[in-house]
């Protein structure tokens, strides 16, 4: 069943803002806009919760300020409130998607950062044991992703171009 | 350093910005044929979500036409239409009537770029000939001048065009500092904006040159 822009009346929508994770269970629907900054999509396919994060730099360099805002602080608080949600350990349940990395500035500091946050949050997921099974990264525009809790599935929209499913 | 501006710092320079402000007016007016107001609407200092919020729903779409600010001041300035209104310039610029383009093509993608370098020009050589930091002989940035690069044009969400255009403030700072000007045609306003958004490093200079102001 392919994502909508419009979800039903059971399907309600999630937005998660630059900076910020959110966790939700089936039926919502979980979205973000994504331009540089990288957005974790990760998925406990037994018990239909996701997660997702958008991650705006690699390391928290210590700071707790913005746990959301960094790849460091941020996806382990995500797996974190998976794990309350769920009531239990899940990290050898869970599959991460990754998403976002573009440039839209020729030399700009997105360049670098997009690539530093990629390789940062792969990095971190290994460390925690979590696999990724799809990566959508770089390209010059920005990418709205729209994730169905009920299948997994994340819909990817760039502007001017055809929707696809990861 | 902490590069938050103080609500004084920000009225100064939304009055420097507003002096751009009223010679892009000229400009634009002359370049669509129309008495075109341009106006400050906005200097803002916000944290990042609140950031992707200034050009509306974050998925709105927009056409853009960003150019890299060179020479004393880096960073981006930013001539953004949202994509309707953009199209129906093109119109006003073709003197055909409303509603007539309805794709960006090549000829409308000049259209808008040749716009945005009207426009920024005009603000640029204005900032350039009023900022206090450019003139003071204790400036670090003293005798520079602001050069605009050659326009491009995108086609993007509004959230993800603010991501890509902050992102060199972010890895400095949680506050981001953004100035944005509308633009109106005979009392209609225009949704357009143009944003002024300063690199990590010019912002710091700015903290720096508008505290000793």
């Amino acid at each position: 069943m392919p994502l909508t822009d419009k979800p039903g009346a059971s399907e309600e929508m999630i937005s998660v803002l630059i900076g910020r994770w959110a966790v939700a269970s089936a039926p919502k629907l979980m979205r973000t806009l994504l331009g540089s900054c990288v957005g974790v999509v990760l998925y406990d396919r037994l018990g239909k919760i996701g997660g997702m994060a958008h991650i705006v730099l690699p390391s928290s360099r210590g700071s707790t300020d913005q746990p959301g805002k960094y790849a460091d602080t941020a996806i382990p608080g995500l797996i974190e409130e998976m794990e309350r949600t769920a009531g239990r350990k899940l990290r050898t349940r869970l599959s991460a998607k990754i998403f976002g990395g573009a440039s839209m500035f020729q030399g700009g500091a997105s360049i670098d950062i997009g690539r530093s946050n990629q390789t940062a949050v792969e990095q971190i997921l290994a460390d925690l044991g979590v696999a990724v099974i799809a990566r959508d990264m770089g390209g010059e525009t920005g990418r709205r992703l729209t994730f169905s809790t009920v299948t997994g599935i994340v819909a990817v929209r760039i502007p001017g171009g055809a929707d696809y499913e990861l | 350093m902490d590069p938050t501006l103080t609500d004084n710092q920000k009225r100064l320079l939304g009055a420097i910005f507003g002096r751009g402000a009223g010679d892009a007016s000229g400009a634009v007016s002359r370049w669509l044929g129309r008495p075109v107001t341009v106006t400050v609407s906005a200097v803002k200092q916000v944290d990042l979500a609140e950031a992707a919020e200034i050009l509306g729903p974050s998925d709105t779409l927009v056409a853009a036409c960003p150019m890299e600010l060179m020479g004393a001041l880096t960073g981006q300035i930013i001539l953004v239409f949202e994509d309707r209104s953009g199209l129906a310039t093109v119109d006003l610029l073709l003197h055909q009537p409303i509603g007539t383009t309805t794709e960006w093509g090549e000829l409308e993608q000049s259209a808008a770029r040749e716009t945005a370098n009207i426009v920024g020009c005009a603000y640029l050589n204005s900032l350039a000939a009023h900022l206090p930091i450019l003139e003071s002989p204790s400036s670090s940035l003293a005798g520079g001048s602001l050069l605009p690069g050659p326009p491009g044009f995108r086609h993007e969400f509004a959230a993800s065009l603010l991501e890509f255009a902050l992102m060199d403030q972010a890895i400095r700072s949680d506050r981001l500092l953004v100035v944005n000007s509308t633009f109106a045609i005979e009392e209609t306003r225009l949704d357009w904006s143009l944003l002024f958004v300063p690199s990590g490093a010019s912002l710091e200079a700015l903290h720096a040159c508008l505290e000793s102001a």
